[in-house]
């Protein structure tokens, strides 16, 4: 972010000072208005004729500015779509937003810029009714196929009890079923070739392979995968659209079941997020604490990954191994936050409470007892033979078409591209850590495991030094929106108590703004954007998962392979499948 | 041993009918294993156990498996089988019915006219068909081994993919 | 008459011992499993836990025996019959001891092989009759693999067949008075146990069942005792295979001071355990990889063992 305004510079050379304008934001990268007929030439000019260009489309999304109140500046509009675009060359974000009006909403597609633009049209598609001209196949795809209306709208209700009683009739069921039919022509795939008819099997929504509400339509030559089709959305539960109607307080906890296995990680990028907005300073002892439980819980949702990885190739031991060390994190996460896999446990301002007595032991026994583990591990996972013949040049990629694609985290760095958030952009102090940042070559399941294995270690290492240089400290801010506020003066002065009763019983009353962090989560970046109109709940809450853009590759990944070889890519790129779906 | 001999025989007949009149392909390999075993088992009635044993590694185990992989890999389905059974009109199978019929009149008669022969034949051990396959017949062995590997390598080269066909198949 | 009725039960024994053996194998595989795992296994109902092969029986007999409608009925009622009858007729020519088995057949060891390759037909009847595509690609799955490994199968003792020049098993074991098979036919054994494996369709060759790919492969669709029997018929394979293993390359019933029947005991529990301790330590391999493993590198190795064999004994006869 050093040289941010050098693509606004770049733009204005190309296109005049006229074709767009810039908004403040609280994100810290520039965001700019255009117009729906300047987009495509925009686009297409940061993505393929700017000297290091933006390779990558980090996220597209719409906002519904029917109702906002305080959108002094921006130009006039009843949809805005919103162009994330990420150049890791300049290390450089730049937001682009096109106002569309409700009558009229729609754009020319962007899918033959990037590949990745296809799930996102889709989704805005579905869920703002945003059309994108040119669109491949724009349908439905978190939303069921029969639904009706476009739910991120903001006359779209929120919970049942607004919609009338649910009634399932045989009629409507059968719609529904009907409605789920797999037709090949529908997505342009043929029923044979050259007299060989093809199968066509369903691979979940149920299925032990898939870890979760999944389904992947394969296009099958015997045992070999011609073509699949990736169906997502069994897992939607509309977090988005209950973040619209959630206290900035109260909607930590539907964050840790975003990513469900990355507990507070999840927390980590909404409150960032929200302090952006707010520019709160936290506490360094607030910092190391967050880093220090993130951290373990990427250990915990990586030695997921490790067992279910093996299982899914066959090795059936490994899950009960790497099961029983993530009891240990949990044990720890249990005495420091109370909870478990979804602790909620990350407060706007630093944390729920301060660490317990005692935690040094449990966290030290912790980092002297995994090694050894990790590599036992190694020894009957990642040096099997059979294990390797089975991952080995399986699923691979190459780094540019995992940034065509918007892969990140270790799906990324496996193509021996060496980019971590951790790193390039340490938020939460993690410049001051020590760790190594682990790179593959080939890009292929393998690969990807070998990260992964990698990132335990070095995760290990920052939790070591967490362990050593605790700072002391408050462990939350003295920020006046720091919610639930630090108590111990309320009962001195009518101020703060007056402040701690509203902030508690209403929650903390956001400055209206726009604010956007991604963090290192997991699985790869994780970010939240977030618009506030100046209230006690978020206008808009955005959450860009990576997982949805790793599951969107499934098919690029897994043409001409076997049947066999598909779980072993998905279990390579270690999905969760409320991440893809939120 | 006879009465075993005759059931076994009564079953071949049956099951090989069978065979005949399924339309269902699946059903008709599987009363051809049942033809197979029964085969099998009237060899080792008449004292050749490695034959029998054999009939069973090879036709019922190994040959008839491929066929009902080729079914299988073809999936049948219900249609197959409705075609099937409209072939099986009698305007079909009448004509070449009456001419075994004929040959098998013939076969009865000769088997009635002519003396039988003398007795039961004794066991014929492995050893004896070793040695007699790589003895006396050793030439028709190799033959037969040459012709297998012409198949094989046949069949190799048939099954190959073509790869200029391969830039269509990818759209 | 009293020789007539001693066996009648050694039959009756013999046959139905594989089906105790199989039960009490469910509770020895789930604790052993789960020793190896870090885990305790069943340990609630009985002693140790072998309630738990009552309990499991209950339960397997009292479920639903559901044919899915879409099913070709009679196959797939036939299917899982076949696995328990083949692997009950092999049983039936193992020697147990010098004077206990069913049959002493003169050509047992092909009697062995015939019902092994009639086995096949279990599985892939199952997965064609569920008219499943999941039971279908299980199905063609284990034709290919089974008609495949019981070629190396029985290549591989064809060595132990020279040696001891007999395909009965009786005099196979006899032969071993000296010195077992496993010394110079090691490579024959390690090809066979492979090949048993394979046979077996237990991980790490389980690829027509592979969970994780096929859901349950070829009996996704059976429940109840129908899917029980494929559970018995299972254990009543890796029994055979062990009980062969021991017969043709560990002496059989033969060992020091422990009557033979405990020897017997002894070596099967080992390689029962063998084969329950591989499937909590390997993965599972591709099919392509299981097929050109065993055309590319067994089939030429169980040749060259069988040419090594038949030119040392020629050279040793002469």
């Amino acid at each position: 972010m050093s040289d941010a305004p050098a693509a606004v510079a770049e733009l204005e050379g190309r296109f005049g000072a006229d074709a767009f304008t810039v908004q403040e934001t609280r994100s810290g990268f520039p965001t700019l208005w255009t117009s729906r007929d300047n987009l495509p030439a925009f686009l297409k000019f940061l993505k393929t004729e700017v000297p290091r260009p933006f390779g990558t489309l980090y996220d597209l999304t719409a906002i519904d500015e029917r109702f906002r109140q305080k959108r002094d500046g921006q130009p006039e509009s009843d949809f805005t779509v919103l162009y994330h675009l990420l150049s890791y060359e300049r290390n450089e974000d730049l937001c682009i937003k096109v106002p569309l009006s409700d009558g009229d909403a729609a754009l020319p597609t962007a899918t033959g810029l990037w590949p990745s633009a296809n799930w996102y049209e889709r989704e805005v598609w579905d869920m703002f009714g945003v059309r994108f001209d040119g669109h491949p196949a724009l349908r439905r795809i978190l939303m069921p196929l029969t639904w009706e209306g476009h739910p991120l709208r903001k006359e779209h209700p929120a919970r049942a009890t607004e919609m009338g009683p649910f009634q399932l009739p045989d009629e409507r069921q059968e719609r529904e079923q009907e409605a789920l039919r797999f037709r090949p022509e529908d997505w342009g795939m043929k029923r044979t070739r050259e007299g060989t008819d093809f199968m066509f099997l369903n691979v979940g929504p149920q299925h032990p392979g898939t870890h979760g509400v999944i389904r992947i339509i394969l296009q099958l030559d015997g045992e070999e995968i011609v073509d699949c089709l990736p169906e997502i959305g069994f897992h939607h539960r509309g977090a988005e659209k209950m973040g619209e109607r959630q206290s900035w307080h109260s909607f930590i906890p539907y964050t840790d079941r975003i990513d469900y296995l990355g507990g507070v990680m999840n927390n980590l990028a909404y409150v960032l997020s929200v302090e952006q907005l707010v520019g709160m300073d936290i506490p360094d002892r607030a910092q190391v604490i967050r880093v220090m439980m993130c951290e373990l819980f990427r250990i915990a949702s990586h030695l997921v990954w490790y067992g279910t990885f093996a299982q899914d190739v066959g090795s059936l031991s490994a899950v009960f191994y790497t099961f029983n060390d993530r009891e240990r994190i949990f044990d720890i996460v249990q005495a420091v936050c109370g909870g478990r896999m979804h602790p909620s446990w990350f407060r706007i301002g630093g944390v729920a409470h301060d660490l317990p007595k005692g935690w040094q032991a449990m966290v030290r026994d912790f980092v002297n007892y995994m090694p050894d583990r990790l590599a036992e591990y190694d020894k009957i996972v990642m040096q099997n033979r059979i294990f390797k013949a089975r991952t080995q040049g399986i699923g691979a990629y190459t780094a540019e078409e995992a940034i065509d694609w918007g892969v990140t985290g270790p799906g990324l760095r496996a193509c021996g591209y060496e980019w971590d958030f951790r790193k390039k952009r340490p938020y939460s102090g993690y410049d001051q850590f020590d760790f190594d940042v682990p790179i593959a070559r080939k890009g292929d399941c393998y690969d990807r495991a070998l990260v992964r294995v990698e990132e335990i270690r070095q995760s290990l290492r920052i939790i070591d030094q967490c362990l050593k240089n605790m700072p002391a400290g408050h462990y939350k801010s003295d920020h006046p929106l720091a919610t639930p506020p630090r108590k111990e003066r309320t009962m001195h002065d009518i101020e703060t108590l007056i402040n701690h009763f509203l902030s508690v019983s209403w929650g903390p009353v956001i400055p209206a703004g726009e604010s956007f962090v991604g963090i290192e989560a997991t699985k790869g970046n994780n970010g939240y954007r977030l618009v506030s109109d100046g209230g006690t709940i978020p206008y808009r809450v955005r959450i860009r998962t990576p997982s949805f853009a790793h599951m969107q590759m499934i098919p690029l990944m897994s043409r001409g392979v076997m049947v066999p070889d598909l779980l072993a890519i998905l279990g390579s790129i270690d999905f969760v499948l409320a991440d893809i779906d939120r | 041993m006879t009465l075993i001999y005759y059931l076994a025989a009564a079953v071949a007949v049956i099951s090989t009918a069978m065979v005949i009149t399924r339309s269902n392909a699946v059903h008709a390999l599987l009363y051809m294993i049942v033809s197979l075993l029964s085969l099998a088992l009237i060899f080792f009635t008449l004292g050749a156990p490695f034959v029998a044993a054999l009939e069973v590694i090879i036709y019922a185990g190994a040959i008839v498996v491929l066929f009902v992989f080729v079914i299988m890999m073809l999936n049948l389905g219900a249609e197959a089988t409705a075609r099937e059974r409209r072939w099986l009109q009698p305007k079909a199978w009448i004509g070449p019915a009456i001419l075994t019929a004929i040959l098998f009149a013939e076969f009865l008669v000769v088997v009635a006219t002519e003396p039988a022969a003398t007795g039961a034949p004794a066991g014929v051990g492995v050893k004896r068909v070793g040695a007699a396959l790589y003895g006396r017949y050793v030439l028709g062995v190799e033959l037969a081994a040459m012709l297998l590997l012409a198949g094989l390598v046949g069949a190799f080269h048939l099954g190959r993919r073509v790869p200029s066909g391969d830039e269509e198949d990818e759209s | 008459m009293t020789d007539v009725l001693l066996q009648v039960a050694v039959i009756l024994g013999v046959l139905n011992a594989p089906l105790i053996l199989a039960a009490l194998l469910i509770w020895l595989e789930r604790r052993f499993l789960a020793l190896l795992q870090d885990r305790y296994g069943p340990n609630r109902v009985g002693p140790l836990g072998l309630g738990i092969v009552l309990a499991d029986m209950i339960k397997i007999f009292t479920k639903e025996d559901w044919v899915p409608p879409f099913a070709d009925r009679a196959v797939f009622t036939l299917a899982p019959a076949v696995i328990v009858i083949t692997g009950l007729m092999s049983v039936a020519v193992i020697p147990i001891t010098e004077t206990i088995g069913v049959t002493d057949l003169n050509i047992g060891l092909l009697f062995f092989l015939a019902m092994s390759s009639m086995g096949v037909y279990s599985v892939v009847l199952a997965g064609w009759a569920s008219n499943n595509k999941y039971a279908l690609l299980g199905g063609l799955r284990a034709s290919a693999q089974m008609v495949s490994y019981e070629v190396f199968m029985g290549l591989s003792l064809m060595g132990v067949v020279l040696m001891a020049g007999s395909f009965s098993l009786r005099d196979i074991v006899a032969a071993q008075q000296d010195i077992w098979f496993i010394v110079p036919q090691f490579l024959g054994f390690v090809i066979f146990f492979i090949a048993g494996l394979a046979e077996t369709h237990r991980l790490p060759f389980d690829l027509p069942e592979a969970e994780a790919e096929l859901v349950a492969g070829f009996h996704s669709e059976y429940s109840g005792m129908k899917f029980g029997m494929f559970f018995v018929g299972e254990y009543v394979g890796v029994t055979v295979i062990a009980a062969m293993i021991v017969t043709l390359f560990f002496g059989g019933w033969m060992g020091p001071v422990l009557p033979g029947i405990v020897w017997f005991g002894l070596k099967l529990l080992f390689f029962i355990l063998i084969f329950i301790l591989l499937r909590a330590a390997l993965p599972r391999p591709r099919f392509d990889q299981l097929m050109a493993f065993g055309w590319k590198v067994l089939l030429p190795l169980s040749l060259l063992n069988l040419v090594v064999t038949a030119g040392a004994l020629l050279l040793w006869k002469a």
